[in-house]
């Protein structure tokens, strides 16, 4: 029966940052089917980092409702984020930071454990198979802090790969990553569509884009002026004409 | 505990005070130096401090005092950052200030009332004068801390990581970390009159300071700075009574030349300069 509903339902909801009063996402309905490809695009401070943190409950939802992957997020953030993998948009490893890549992979796994687990056999099966599916194994033993950009970059798709989640949001996750690194990283997430996967991604590069129907979302000022399916060479077209228009 | 090894009551009670105290302070070390919040240590110190000398004031036990007052402002820290929007360094800057006003403003007060307080043994620490119920404290607090790695373990590397990425994943590091500033309130008050207020501060970074020269993973580090603060401690109390030496500074300074000579023998440096 789960199957019928839509895996992100966001009916009205606002959201706020801990102790602003001004929402930054107002009114804001969208619905995510199982195995969509989306885009969101969209100016700077459009608020679309902040939908994405209001999907998984990071960001607080002030009024609305909104159900994903079955959870109320409001109520049970923690669920949600148990199942929903998130590779965020600025991340900065200093030098010294006492993790290798095989660890901060592995990490991906331990929302899924809970407190007190400690990971068995399949967890570090998982992890394995992330870092093959990125082909990150020769980074596997360095520490995180000592890899370029874009190994990092590959390092926290692996570390959500690892998690098996059942939606992936991913942000601007292209901007450190050269041509090569993005097809690659375009067909595994092709490959997790196919597999009924939903993936929501926020990007300016549409270049790219898998040949398959994708569901184009854009953003000014906190709201939706755009929610439409359409083919992917269509995509950078679109959102180059809203936001002309505004 | 450790009688039987050492003759002299004092002493054995000073060697024991100094090891616990050196257990707990620098496996919380290992974990606060990592999340940039060295200044938790530091505020939490002065908090108890201004704890104690509430306590001497209202001629309570003023390490109860101590500990009650640096777990409610560890307690604060977290809602004041959230409320106020402001970085946990500035909230912790904050507490900082009002609990060396609390601190100071009594101390004036009291000897402007002539009840005569000391606040030497707070601010500089004394480990001659000891109850036996103060050193079962110390090893309780150093086994919680213990077993508070053991359990979190998993918890704790991922906050050491990035808190952000760790609250995404869909752990629960919120509980994790507001244990964890319970357990630095608990002791840090604790240790307050054995090393002293004005010191504390080198217990909780010098020993995660130097393993982190040494090592290069979280595992190897949170058993090589506690086992250096207790040799260095225990090596400490033993010269501090042999040469008639104030024994809390004594060790400071031991830990601190330590660091030096860590850091020139440092197995990364010599990494490095091999790789360029
Ligand atoms: N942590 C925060 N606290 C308060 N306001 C924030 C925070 N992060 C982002 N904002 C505000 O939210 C708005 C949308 O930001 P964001 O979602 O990051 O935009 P985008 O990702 O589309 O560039 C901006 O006006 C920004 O200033
Ligand atoms: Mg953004």
């Amino acid at each position: 029966m789960l199957w019928e509903l839509s895996i992100i339902e966001l009916e009205g909801i606002y959201t706020a940052y801990e102790g602003d009063d001004k929402p930054i996402i107002k009114d804001l309905t969208l619905n995510i089917d199982r195995g969509e490809y989306v885009v969101i695009g969209g100016p700077n401070s459009a608020g679309k980092t902040t939908l994405l943190e209001s999907i998984n409950g990071l960001v607080k939802i002030t009024h609305g409702r909104a159900a994903v992957c079955g959870f109320d997020v409001r109520r049970s953030g923690h669920d949600v984020r148990k199942k929903v993998g998130y590779v965020v948009q600025n991340f900065y490893f200093d030098p010294f930071t006492p993790f290798n890549t095989q660890q901060v992979v592995m990490m991906g796994r331990y929302g899924r454990l809970g407190l007190l687990k400690r990971p068995i056999e399949e967890d570090y099966k998982a992890a394995e198979r992330a870092i093959r599916m990125v082909g990150i194994e020769d980074l596997a033993q360095k520490t995180i802090g000592t890899l370029s950009g874009g190994q990092q970059q590959k390092v926290m798709i692996a570390h959500n790969l690892a998690k098996e989640p059942e939606v992936l949001l991913l942000d601007e996750p292209f901007s450190n990553l050269d041509f090569s690194a993005r097809e690659f990283l375009q067909a595994i997430l092709l490959d997790l569509v196919k597999g009924g996967t939903p993936i929501v991604i926020v990007s300016h590069a549409f270049d790219g884009l898998p040949d398959i129907r994708i569901h184009l979302v854009v953003m000014n000022e906190g709201r939706i002026t755009k929610d439409i399916c359409c083919p992917a060479r269509a995509v950078e077209d679109i959102v180059r004409k809203s936001s002309l228009r505004q | 505990m450790l009688e039987p090894l050492i003759a002299n009551n004092v002493v054995c009670h000073a060697v024991e005070a100094m090891v616990f105290a050196s257990i707990a302070c620098s496996i919380l070390g290992v974990v606060i130096s990592r999340m940039n919040l060295a200044s938790i240590g530091f505020t939490m110190s002065h908090a108890a401090f201004a704890g104690a000398s509430i306590g001497m004031f209202l001629e309570m036990n003023a390490q109860m005092a101590a500990i009650a007052f640096s777990v409610g402002v560890a307690a604060l820290i977290g809602p004041i950052s959230d409320k106020a929007k402001m970085a946990a360094d500035a909230t912790l800057g904050v507490l900082f200030a009002l609990c060396m006003a609390v601190a100071i403003f009594l101390i004036s007060y009291m000897q402007y009332l002539g009840k005569g307080l000391s606040a030497s043994s707070l601010l500089f620490g004394d480990v001659i004068s000891l109850y036996r119920e103060e050193i079962y404290a110390l090893a309780a607090v150093s086994l919680l801390t213990i077993i508070f790695v053991l359990l979190f373990y998993k918890e704790i590397c991922a906050i050491m990581f990035n808190m952000k990425i760790a609250q995404a994943s869909g752990m629960r590091v919120q509980v994790v970390y507001y244990i964890l500033l319970f357990i630095i309130a608990l002791s840090v008050a604790l240790c307050l009159n054995i090393v002293g207020g004005l010191l504390i501060f080198v217990w909780l970074v010098t020993p995660a300071s130097i393993a982190s020269q040494f090592c290069f993973d979280v595992k190897s580090m949170f058993i090589a700075a506690p086992l250096v603060a207790l040799l260095v401690s225990a090596f400490g109390v033993w010269a501090g009574f042999e040469y008639t030496l104030p024994i809390a500074p004594l060790v400071a300074l031991l830990l601190t030349g330590t660091f030096g000579l860590a850091v020139m023998l440092s197995t990364k440096r010599k990494v490095t300069t091999r790789r360029h």
